[in-house]
């Protein structure tokens, strides 16, 4: 069991009540992010897909990897890891 | 509202000239509240190779780059800008297929390599529509 940082997007706060970051325990991502869930109601709706999967459009990294690069939700984290979830940015005209 | 001081706009506007008949896109920085004031920017990389006169993917490391570098400061990502080469500053479908609420989206026409004009929008997420948005230019710093 690892304790990490987790840092909240700005359009994610307000199922955090604001919080930028929030301190977790866990031993995967997949781990860290289902708790959160289970802390935050709506929280797992927004990141992952049939709470299998990180959605298409958001962006999960440990430290400075993206866990797409990694084992996805079975990413290992390690104690005073940060986890950064970002929304993907895309478009035009 | 978005407040945005004329010496960055003037820098924004310089990157989307310069990356021309491309799309470019880039991170406003400032605080957030019911309106928005930036104070600097940063500009990301677009990763869409194929359709850059039209499209375009913010190189999520860039994003990451620059919450990493503003994380103990009050400033905070307010928004994003992209240029529309010669297409008008609304958004299109695209845009708003991806976008995220709360962001400023800022989009800049370019026609033929000069800026021709720039307009922000909010989504709104319940609608999934956007609402133009107040851009005012303030003094430079």
């Amino acid at each position: 069991m690892s304790s990490v940082t987790v840092k909240i997007p700005t359009p994610l706060r307000p199922i955090t009540s604001g919080q930028s970051e929030v301190k977790v325990e866990g031993a995967t991502v997949g781990e860290i992010l289902r708790t959160l869930d289970s802390q935050f109601k709506g929280f797992g709706e927004r990141v992952l897909e049939d709470g299998k999967n990180v959605k298409r459009f958001i962006n999960i990294f440990v430290n400075e990897d993206n866990i797409r690069d990694k084992k996805e939700l079975d990413t290992e984290v390690r104690n005073g890891d940060t986890i950064s979830i970002l929304p993907s940015i895309a478009g035009g005209g | 509202m978005i407040t945005i001081p004329a010496s960055v706009l003037r820098q924004i506007y310089d990157h989307t000239e310069a990356s021309y008949p491309n799309e470019c896109c880039g991170l406003m920085v400032g605080s957030m509240g019911k309106d928005k004031v930036v104070h600097t920017f940063r500009t990301c990389k677009n990763l869409n190779k194929e359709r850059a006169h039209d499209r375009y993917d913010m190189d999520p490391l860039d994003m990451l780059r620059v919450e990493r570098e503003f994380e103990k400061s009050p400033l905070e990502i307010v928004g994003i800008y992209h240029s529309h080469p010669d297409h008008p500053s609304k958004p299109s479908q695209t845009d708003t297929d991806r976008a995220w609420p709360d962001y400023s989206y800022v989009i800049i026409s370019v026609q033929k390599g000069t800026v021709a004009s720039a307009q922000s929008w909010v989504l709104n997420e319940g609608e999934r529509k956007f609402y133009e948005e107040p851009l005012i230019t303030g003094d430079s710093k």
